[in-house]
């Protein structure tokens, strides 16, 4: 019986996403709860997200960070990109791995969450509760937090979804943080952007979100760089 | 021919008492074939409607995208040529609430959108047993789960708001057909009407629903309309399923059941034949001097072989009869017992089926008439100057007998691949009892040559027992050869029984789990513990946790495999997986070390944490042995891990093997040493078992939400209540059937040993008359018997590990389990059996005063 639950719990094996540099020795020896100490490696660029963010069905190199991290190095921006892209997390997994994701030398920090608690239809409230505390952390981790807004489907109901897409302006507002509007702008529900399952992007998709990314993200990488 | 017929009605009025053991066999043998029969077809049957109302159709198209008016004429077009009908559901996940508290809670339901004649199989059960009917539901009404009265604390008559609409609740779901093995549920189903659904605004751009048509064709066209509409809907985001579609553990073991249940049903044949064999060879040695009479007075030898052929005819006739009897009073016995394992709306139907009646009967003919024959042989033999002189009829068969038993093993063979319903079996079963065979008739060959010394033995009772087995003429071989084949069939199918049972991959057991959580964060699994327990009925285990992390390799650095990037590790293919890891300090009852060793109960990495340091691996992994044989990977190498977009390094300490098929306990094919994910943020699954009540489940659920919100719950109960119902037919089925061999068994016993009684009448009157005491003569018995039987059952047990290592390595593919108690058994009650029969039988001739026999000579 459990091997039925396994494949529900774990869903469709995942396609790994980007490998990340090995961190040099002694990276984890502390782990930071406040700034991390400053190290001899690279600056991060942290994508805390879900299965969009894995890259879920897609070859590694073609997931919207991969994407990311290839703009990055045209543009001479010295960032690491770190997948912290778990498929099938939600906001409350988010938050609880919020430490083990910043533990290197963050700088930006955006949280891709939201989706799965939308398919799942998990109470807004929540959703905006852990993504204020994420955004917290991210903040006393001395990054540079960004936010990127995800809908519930409409088939959740007009008054869920109202409510549902409140949280991310309404949460950068409140923290004064820059906000993507929406992650799959253009991608969601386009049969030619997305594979078979209709949720997630296929490659010109994951394009279409590193453009969307970018347009947010150049500038304060940007800054973030000349700050240094 | 007016001798024939006369002789035939007066041999049979005479006779019919002694071959009453005859038809007794036959009857056994027949009434187990079509009870067998009868009850594999009843099952099959249910299980058939079973998978249909599993899926509610004969098959279903689905896509997750709404059907193009293109796609719907090309799919209507189809139909249409099949004489298929069609109705169309929409399955989508809303949020709902209850209709009069504004601003109250709301809670994720699976909707569900139906069309008037939904379900065509299965059916959709109501609390109060009231019947379903669309009607029920048209202009806005909807049947929802207890779970959902219960979160909402709504009832029927209240509102219901779904999208922009109000819903009125119109009656309580008990059991829903259609709910599919393992499907992931995002909440209680509600279910409404199609037309109404279209109506609340929830089927706008982006809306995630299942689209569904339920297809009725009938069943000679139901393959072929598949395999087009496959072709036509190819790369149309369209999926085909047909109800025959069994790729699940239990259409697995389903056709596992009946193959094992076909091959035993053969063997009860077989057994019976032996009986009825053994019978005729008596008898015809009774009828001795009666054929030689008629023999003098001009009878032919085709004339007298013509009568008892008939009356063999005539009683495997009357004995399949009665075996039909039999069975039909078996299987009118059967849902009595059952009847405390039926679920609502599975209900197997048993009664006996024309198909197994009439091929019951036909084998009860059939191998009356070739078991019978080669002993009738003997007919032609017989002289008439055997009236005269009692010589020892000799035992060595002739030409024509030769060949009949040629022609009656290859008619025997043929059977056998026939009712096993496989080549395979068949001929596994075929060899298997053809070297038991020979291997018991060489043992006689030698138990004779072995113990003739003990034939100077100071003991009487000893050397009388032994004089007995090594005479020219003795019964050794025959009874070895008997009970031999008894016990190897009882034993093998003893022991299959047991192998098949143990194989069932579902845990059924009144513990086993039927709830599963998932998503339960590391803060929040004290909470969900407690809740979970306060909620489990009396003396159910406590709820188990399963730490649960994802992680890829990136690297490996080993002594066979240098990986040493990410892109190397892709290159190994299924290696660059995401895998599902856990960790804990000891094995799974599923799992045996294969090398390296294990890590007790202490943690790993203590102080400075061993995660993510670049060199020293300080963390253990223990993985499964087809990592091992895949990648070779080996105990001493070092993996690298990315949990969560970090790197791990970890030493492979040791490597296990999982037996996959029992994956009660999860099966990982990495574990690693407690400690390693003490500071790696990660979730657990929960299984248990839930409580019995629907509406405590229901409480159960409105309870977890509060204290874990995010923590989705899988309600498995309905689905293993099915998978119960199923296995439990299934097991009636082998039980029934293995005490129906086992009696056969028996029967041949009896009959075996009966055959050599006649030849003991005589000898124990002259031992009488010497002085020898009952007492002297019982012991003689007791020793003879018991000694061939032990022998008998040794050998018989033997071959039957032999049969069963074959069957569940080369026939069914199950692992093979040895059960030495069994085979132990089979010896030690063959050999009692043996010895209180032989006892038994020989009462009379006990009992009997030597003169009476002796005059009677």
């Amino acid at each position: 019986m459990s091997g039925v639950v396994w494949a529900a719990a774990c869903g469709v094996p995942a396609t790994p996403a980007v490998p990340v540099e090995p961190v040099p020795e002694g990276a984890a020896a502390s782990i930071p709860s406040t700034r991390p100490v400053a190290r001899a490696e690279r600056p991060e660029v942290v994508f805390l997200g879900d299965s969009l963010t894995a890259g879920l069905g897609l070859p590694p190199e073609e997931s919207f960070p991969a994407l990311i991290q290839q703009r990055l190095d045209e543009a001479g921006l010295d960032f690491a990109v770190v997948n912290a892209g778990v498929s099938g997390d939600t906001s409350a997994g988010g938050l609880r791995r919020l430490e083990w994701a910043l533990q290197g030398d963050p700088r930006v920090l955006i949280v891709a969450l939201g989706g799965n608690d939308g398919l799942r239809g998990l109470p807004p409230e929540d959703l905006r509760r852990n993504l204020a505390a994420i955004i917290e952390g991210g903040q006393r981790a001395g990054a540079t937090v960004m936010l990127a807004g995800m809908e519930a489907p409409p088939n959740n109901g007009p008054d869920y979804t109202a409510r549902f897409r409140r949280v991310y302006p309404e949460l950068a507002r409140a923290y004064d943080i820059p906000l993507i509007p929406f992650l799959l702008e253009g991608v969601a529900g386009e049969s030619s952007l997305n594979q078979a399952d209709g949720i997630h992007p296929n490659p010109e998709g994951a394009r279409r979100v590193a453009d969307t990314v970018w347009q947010a993200l150049q500038p304060v990488v940007e800054r973030s760089a000349g700050a240094r | 021919m007016n001798f024939v017929v006369r002789m035939i009605g007066r041999e049979f009025r005479s006779s019919w008492r002694r071959l009453l053991f005859f038809f007794v066999c036959i009857a056994v043998g027949v009434g187990a074939i079509v009870a067998l029969r009868s009850v594999i077809q009843s099952v099959r049957q249910t299980f058939a409607g079973e998978a249909r109302a599993l899926i509610t159709a004969d098959a279903i198209v689905s896509s997750n995208r709404p059907f193009t008016p293109e796609l719907r004429t090309t799919i209507d077009d189809r139909l249409t040529a099949s004489g298929a009908e069609a109705v169309e559901s929409v399955e989508m996940a809303t949020m709902v609430r209850a209709a009069e508290h504004e601003g109250g809670l709301t809670r994720m339901v699976e909707l569900k959108g139906v069309e008037a004649g939904f379900p065509y199989f299965g059916r959709l059960a109501l609390a109060g047993g009231q019947p379903y009917t669309h009607a029920m539901i048209e202009r806005f009404g909807a049947l929802i789960r207890p779970e959902l009265q219960a979160q909402l604390g709504v009832h029927v008559g209240d509102g219901l708001l779904i999208g922009t609409k109000r819903f009125e609740i119109r009656g309580i779901i008990e059991t829903e057909p259609g709910r599919r093995l393992g499907a992931f549920s995002l909440g209680p189903r509600v279910f409404v009407s199609l037309a109404d659904l279209q109506e609340t605004g929830l089927l706008g751009f982006g809306s995630r629903a299942t689209y569904q048509l339920l297809v009725k064709v009938p069943d000679a066209a139901l393959d072929p309309l598949v395999a087009s509409l496959r072709r036509d809907l190819v790369n149309q985001f369209v999926r085909v399923r047909s109800y025959k579609a069994t790729e699940d553990d239990i259409g697995e073991n389903f056709a596992r059941a009946e193959d094992y249940l076909s091959l035993v049903g053969l063997v009860i044949v077989i057994l019976g034949g032996i009986g009825v064999s053994s019978v005729t060879r008596v008898f015809v040695q009774q009828k001795i001097k009666s054929i030689a009479i008629l023999k003098c007075v001009g009878a032919r030898s085709a004339q007298l072989l013509v009568v008892y052929l008939a009356q063999v005819v005539v009683l495997g006739l009357a004995g399949s009869l009665l075996g039909v009897a039999l069975a039909a009073g078996a299987i009118a016995a059967i849902p009595a017992t059952l009847a405390a394992a039926a679920t609502p709306g599975v209900t197997v139907h048993y009664g006996l089926t024309m198909p197994a009646v009439a091929q019951g009967m036909g084998i009860g003919l059939l191998v009356s008439v070739l078991f019978a024959l080669v002993p009738l042989l003997d007919v032609r033999k017989v002289k008439p100057s055997r009236l005269l002189r009692d010589e020892t009829s000799a035992d060595r068969p002739d030409l024509v007998q030769l060949g009949a038993i040629g022609g009656v093993g290859a008619a025997l063979v043929a059977l056998t691949v026939w009712q096993a319903g496989s080549w395979r079996i068949g001929l596994i079963v075929t060899v298997g009892f053809a070297a038991t065979a020979l291997v018991l008739h060489l043992a006689g060959v030698l138990l004779i040559r072995v113990i003739r010394p003990l034939a100077r033995a100071r003991s009487f009772a000893l050397r009388h027992a032994v004089l007995q087995l090594s005479r020219p003429g003795s019964q050794v071989r025959i009874v070895l050869l008997a009970v031999g084949l008894g016990s190897f069939f009882i034993v093998g199918i003893r022991s299959l029984q047991e192998n098949l049972i143990a194989d069932f991959a579902v845990d059924l057991s009144p513990e086993a789990p039927d709830m599963f959580l998932l998503d339960i964060q590391s803060d929040q699994a004290q909470a969900v513990r407690r809740v979970v327990t306060a909620h489990q009925d009396e003396g159910a285990p406590p709820p188990r946790l399963l730490p649960v992390l994802r992680a890829r390799i990136v690297a490996v650095q080993g002594r066979e495999v240098q990986l040493d990037s990410y892109e190397d590790v892709r290159g190994r293919g299924s290696l660059a997986r995401e895998y599902t890891v856990t960790y804990r300090d000891a094995l799974e009852s599923n799992e045996r070390l294969v090398a390296g060793a294990f890590w007790d109960g202490a943690t790993s990495g203590s102080g400075s944490g061993p995660i993510a340091s670049g060199t020293a691996p300080e963390a253990e992994v223990s993985i499964e042995e087809s990592i091992r044989d895949r990648f070779r990977i080996q105990v001493g190498d070092t993996m690298r891990f990315d949990v969560l977009g970090r790197p791990l390094d970890a030493l492979v300490t040791s490597v296990r093997h999982v037996e996959w098929s029992d994956s009660r306990a999860g099966g990982f094919m990495f574990v690693f040493r407690p400690g390693a994910f003490d500071r790696v943020p990660h979730g657990s699954i929960a299984f248990f078992r839930g409580p019995a009540d629907p509406a405590a489940r229901g409480r159960l659920q409105a309870d977890l939400v509060n204290v874990a919100p995010n923590v989705s719950v899988i309600d498995g109960r309905e689905i293993l209540q099915t998978i119960r119902t199923v296995v439990d037919n299934v097991t009636l089925a082998v039980t029934v059937v293995g005490s129906l061999v086992v009696l056969s068994g028996l029967l041949i016993l009896v009959g075996a040993v009966a055959m050599t009684k006649f030849r003991r009448i005589y000898e124990a009157a002259i031992f009488k008359t010497l002085g020898a005491t009952r007492r002297v003569i019982t012991t003689v018995l007791l020793l003879e018997y018991g000694l061939l039987g032990a022998l008998a059952g040794l050998i018989g047990s033997l071959g039957a590990v032999g049969l069963t290592w074959g069957i569940s390595r080369f026939a069914l593919g199950i692992p093979f389990r040895l059960l030495p108690w069994l085979s132990v058994t089979g010896v030690v009650a063959t050999a009692l059996l043996v010895a209180v029969v032989g006892i038994a039988a020989s009462w009379d001739v006990l009992q009997r005063k030597p003169l009476a026999t002796l005059r009677a000579e």
